[in-house]
């Protein structure tokens, strides 16, 4: 009797087994639900909407932005499509703020990388972040100290400009600077 | 001893029972081409509930182009389900299918939920699962992001349907996103207080940890079966891919390039990872093994392909191309040997494969302000599932969930 006992046991195991590589594709759950399975998958489900926390958070924890803060003295630099390099009509703009920065020791210098908004925005905050970079060896190599300055990548997120238009993505795929009196931690 | 079998089998059998004989029989072969439609009558008592649940299943169902549905009383359905609802604290659901050609019931199970929708979504899974043979996806859901002002966007969830979004949070920018394998955990990129920071998100707790930070821009890609995370940083410079797994540990440094790499997705046997680079001077999608080894690059046509997604069977992958000056979704097999395009107006962008492959979610901007689609690849039936006044981007399809 035990032996019949292990021979249903056995079977009902190789089932099981079957049945599970049969669907490689499936992590774990079957095409329906039992009811146990049910019940037991409802308490997350449950415990989803019972915490309504849809916007509980959004004015407790920080903004990201910065440029709303401080309205910057120096005009944006551009880049060209999907470029990262600094153009030469840039250059007048930084050299401007590498003396502005060796003239006046307590400042900092916030630069945000921006992009327009056609293709994808991981892509895009890569792309606005070596912008960003850019800009911030160009101060460097005009011997402003790279502790001065923090990059910040917003990629396609603030665009300036919203007509779907080159003079308007122009405007788009930029350096923007924002001096800050306090230091970075 | 016998008593024991019974048991056995009780507990087994609970909710489902098949007659032997019908156990081999599939309804519809989904994976053959050329699929035919099956005629499904369903029946429910007309209560308000028993309605609604009706509703949702048809609208499920319906939406995979497998079936035709025949009303009560009209003749030439092949399948009948009866739904039975009672509502007592909760709703309890009898399902039973009859197979009105073999004269018989295929399929009687109960059902209890005090949520009308998942209950629903449940039913239409049971149903898709007799007649198909194969898991349905009626109860995965959709991670999306949401813009919520200029540099702020949430990341929020909702059933595959587009029924009840929720905010995951909202805190800062949030971006790239994605699912665990087991469905347990939501991964996404937050750039919150100057910071670029990986999280990790509980759903069972509601709860978020920090899994990864350092200098520069990190983002999360895709996650592994064997709960491994690629992810792309720029600590050491420019944007290169590492892998680590759930818990932050075995951090690793995959790529070597100077050039941006982002977006990396696991293939699903986790034996490669598919990525974007501009290592050849314009982004495109490039695939390697995990130690950054046997490098292919899959896309040649056209100056910018991004977002990578990898179809559950390991064939496809799905990005978006820029072509005529507009972003479509296409689909590269994973050797690089064929591309279908699947989308036509509009900007689309940010593709996800559901977990059975049979869909694609993505956004688009074809009706003005960009939204989710989704899209059926068996008969190119296309649906949004966002509403019109929200601005909403960059679904990630979950996996088969519980």
């Amino acid at each position: 009797m035990k032996r019949i006992a292990a021979i249903v046991l056995m079977v009902f195991a190789l089932g099981c087994a079957k049945k599970y590589t049969k669907a490689p594709d499936t992590a774990g759950a079957p095409g329906g639900l039992t009811q146990e399975e049910l019940e037991a998958g409802r308490i997350p489900e449950e415990s989803v909407t019972e915490m309504d926390i849809a916007g509980r958070d959004a004015a407790a924890e920080s903004d990201f932005s910065l440029d709303d803060q401080g309205k910057s003295a120096f005009k944006d630099i551009y880049f060209d499509y999907d470029q990262y390099d600094i153009r030469t009509d840039a250059r007048p703009v930084l050299d401007g703020i590498a003396s502005f920065l060796k003239n006046s020791g307590e400042t900092n210098i916030v630069i945000e990388g921006h992009c327009d908004d056609r293709g994808t925005n991981e892509y895009n905050l890569a792309l606005g972040e070596n912008r960003a970079k850019s800009a911030k060896n160009y101060l460097v190599s005009r011997g402003v100290s790279p502790d001065r300055i923090i990059v910040i990548t917003f990629g396609e997120e603030k665009p300036l400009c919203m007509e779907p238009a080159e003079s308007c993505w122009q405007q788009n795929r930029r350096a923007h600077f924002v001096i800050v009196k306090s230091r970075f931690q | 001893m016998i008593r024991i079998f019974l048991f056995i089998i009780l507990i087994l059998g609970s909710g489902v029972w098949i007659p032997p004989s019908a156990e081999a029989k599939v309804y519809l072969d989904i994976t053959s081409p050329a699929v035919r439609k099956l005629p499904l009558m369903i029946r429910t008592p007309g209560t308000p509930a028993s309605r609604e649940i009706e509703s949702i299943v048809k609208s499920d169902l319906g939406f995979t182009g497998l079936f035709t549905f025949v009303d009560p009383g009209v003749p030439g359905a092949e399948i009948i389900a009866d739904i039975g609802v009672e509502v007592s604290d909760g709703f309890r659901v009898t399902l039973s299918l009859q197979d009105l050609i073999m004269n018989r019931e295929v399929l009687r199970r109960r059902l209890i939920s005090s949520v009308v929708r998942p209950l629903a979504h449940s039913i239409s899974d049971a149903i898709y699962m007799t007649v198909t043979g194969k898991e349905g996806m009626f109860r995965t859901k959709i991670t999306y992001l949401v813009n919520t002002a200029p540099g702020r966007k949430e990341l929020q969830m909702m059933d595959w349907d587009g029924a009840r979004s929720r905010t995951v949070t909202a805190k800062g920018l949030t971006s790239s996103h994605c699912w665990s394998q087991d469905g347990k955990y939501l991964l996404y990129a937050s750039g919150r207080k100057r910071k670029w920071k990986i999280y990790i998100f509980d759903l069972k707790d509601f709860r978020e940890m920090t899994l990864f930070t350092a200098e520069g821009l990190n983002m999360v890609g895709g996650t592994s079966r064997s709960e491994l995370v690629a992810l792309s940083s720029s600590r050491d410079g420019d944007s290169e891919i590492f892998t680590m797994d759930l818990y932050g540990k075995g951090f690793r440094k995959i790529t070597r390039s100077f050039a941006i790499d982002v977006s990396p997705v696991f293939s699903p046997d986790g034996s490669r990872i598919a990525f974007v680079s501009d290592r050849g001077g314009t982004p495109q999608i490039y695939t390697m093994n995990l130690q950054g080894g046997d490098l292919r690059r899959l896309t040649f046509e056209g100056s910018y392909n991004t977002s990578p997604s990898w179809s559950p069977d390991g064939k496809w992958i799905a990005y978006s191309g820029r072509t005529h000056g507009k972003n479509q979704i296409f689909m590269v097999q994973s050797d690089g040997s064929e591309i279908k395009q699947l989308t036509g107006s509009g900007n689309n962008e940010n593709p996800s494969f559901s977990p059975d492959g049979f869909f694609v979610a993505f956004d688009s901007d074809r009706d003005g302000r960009r939204g989710i689609y989704i899209v059926s690849l068996r008969d190119g039936g296309e649906k949004r599932i966002t509403p019109k006044k929200m601005r909403a981007s960059s679904p990630e399809w979950s996996p088969y969930l519980k």
